[in-house]
């Protein structure tokens, strides 16, 4: 980044409660203006209605309360000391027999060198190659479901969650109720299939038709294993937590949890892009990660 | 008491609505809505073989053939390392693809090897150029005039991704492109209109129309098929002329 710039990232679409609360002011003032004593009653049925917790005389159990994840989120470090140390706070998966024999093929294109992301995490000083510089569907070296330093963007509409990056390539969450196809004719992909719904304030996603492959924290997965991610915010709404669970009992013993923890991206920043070329000899370049603050 | 009773469905409304996110309320409406909103272009859109009306591009004098052929060569060079491609190839693209419409944003998504899109609603001005480092998607700020929703892109970088635009040319730095998106046919077609403007490319604005046709929501997209820039067979076949088998 040249010198100067400011680093801003772009957050979205938090104004809507707030425009709706100012169109319920607009309403209520036309009312006052016509009948004082109308205001007095809508003020008590709605602090009956916003009492029973949103239900009809508590006639209905109470909806889900659709959080607003919608915006931009940028990865937090969680103090872990060095470059790639969050993943060293992760618990370390427990895996069965067969999951401690289960061989990942690589994809022919060496993207990750032999050991990356499944190792100890790396010391401050100590060199590495990150990428061996083939250019990836998303982003350099990273991984589809686990956000990497690029911010990550979502869009919430009633039947869709749209997760993208700041590159080529996102995750769909489908909340209008649809299953996930038989696995025996979903060819696995690197971001699977995903269902959605709102639980409580959380966002809950549901992924199985993965790639086979490694998982933060020594973990491992096939299309048959089962990810489930609970999205839910914290701080006010400014941060964002995205705990990750993966189950499947031929490779754990139990189920392999950890999180990661996301801030809301301030309102005037926008999308970077990734940019990304293989042919550049400075794409497989070596780190030494700084020591971290 | 009639305008008790509206006051306190409204008081209802407005408190249900308000507990609702951004785009999961508005989303729900379009559903139960039997005709689309015609400021909502959230869908996924395919393009199809008969969607393109594309004129050939006046160029200036100074493009001439070689400076043609020397950015077909940086084209090639992006296709054969796998790089992203960016505008042009974005919205031209074989497959479909996914727009979400949001308060303060709306978000094109593909399947090919392209940067997601992304268009401001809430800014009337592109980021300064000191600041923004052009991108092979730039920088994008829409507006809704009427039921158009004019796309406004500067801050293109002119040496990477794939530059060729339909017709002739290609995108350089300086680059203008203005989108005209609108809804057709109760919503089930998508119309844009594409107009390049570069003083050093163009002899006068470009402008062709790529036409839409909605997909059902049922529709599950693809992840982008794989690339692999060291793969010597790839290689070969993309820099070498064909040769007939025997």
């Amino acid at each position: 980044m040249p010198a100067g710039k400011k680093y801003d990232r772009y957050n979205s679409m938090l104004v809507v409660p707030v425009r709706m609360h100012h169109r319920f002011r607009a309403l209520m003032w036309r009312h006052v203006m016509n009948a004082r004593r109308v205001v007095v009653a809508a003020a008590l049925l709605l602090a009956t209605f916003i009492g029973s917790g949103g239900t009809a005389a508590g006639q209905q159990p109470e909806p889900p309360r659709v959080p607003d994840l919608s915006g931009g989120w940028l990865r937090l470090d969680s103090g872990s000391g060095s470059f790639d140390g969050t993943v060293a706070k992760h618990p370390p998966a427990e895996l069965t027999a067969a999951g401690r024999s289960m061989v990942v093929p690589g994809d022919g294109r060496n993207l990750i060198p032999q050991g990356g992301f499944t190792g100890p995490a790396k010391q401050a000083g100590e060199a590495y190659i990150v990428n061996s510089g083939a250019c990836t569907p998303e982003g350099t070296g990273g991984s589809a479901i686990n956000p990497n330093s690029t911010a990550i963007f979502l869009l919430q509409s009633k039947d869709e969650v749209l997760m993208v990056r700041e590159g080529p390539g996102g995750r769909r969450f489908y909340m209008d109720g649809r299953a996930h196809p038989d696995l025996a004719k979903l060819p696995p992909s690197m971001y699977g299939h995903s269902t959605g719904r709102y639980e409580g304030n959380a966002l809950i996603v549901e992924t199985v038709g993965l790639t086979e492959g490694n998982v933060q924290g020594g973990g491992k997965r096939r299309p048959e294993t089962r990810l489930t991610e609970r999205f839910e915010l914290g701080s006010g709404g400014k941060r964002l937590t995205i705990t990750y669970t993966w189950d499947d009992p031929v490779l754990y013993v139990r189920p392999h949890i950890y999180e990661y923890v996301f801030e809301r991206l301030p309102e005037d920043s926008y999308a970077f892009e990734t940019w990304c070329d293989a042919s550049d000899p400075l794409q497989r370049q070596s780190i030494v990660p700084p020591k971290q603050q | 008491m009639k305008s008790i009773v509206t006051a306190l469905a409204a008081v209802l409304t407005l408190t249900v609505t308000a507990t609702d996110p951004v785009g999961a309320q508005e989303g729900a409406d379009r559903n139960r809505s039997a005709a689309p909103s015609a400021r909502d272009i959230s869908g996924f859109w395919e393009l199809s073989i008969d969607g393109s009306n594309v004129p050939a591009a006046v160029l200036t004098p100074g493009i001439t053939k070689a400076v043609l052929d020397e950015q077909a060569k940086k084209d090639a060079h992006a296709i054969r390392w796998c790089n992203i491609l960016g505008l042009q190839h974005a919205m031209g693209s074989p497959r479909p693809i996914d727009i979400r419409q949001g308060a303060r944003m709306i978000v094109i998504a593909t399947e090919v090897n392209a940067a997601t899109r992304y268009l401001y609603l809430d800014r009337r001005t592109h980021i300064n150029r000191e600041e923004f480092d052009p991108t092979t998607n730039g920088d994008s700020i829409a507006r809704w005039e009427g039921n158009v929703l004019v796309v406004d892109t500067v801050g293109f970088d002119g040496n990477k991704g794939m530059t060729a635009i339909p017709g002739g040319g290609f995108r350089t730095a300086d680059s203008h492109l203005v989108e005209r998106y609108r809804l057709l046919n109760n919503g089930s077609i998508l119309a844009v209109t594409f107009t390049w403007e570069d003083p050093k490319v163009f002899r006068t604005p470009h402008t062709y129309e790529f036409r839409y046709h909605r997909l059902p929501q049922s529709y599950e997209p693809r992840p982008p098929l794989a690339c692999d820039p060291f793969d010597q067979e790839r290689t070969r076949f993309l820099t070498t002329p064909p040769q007939i088998p025997r």
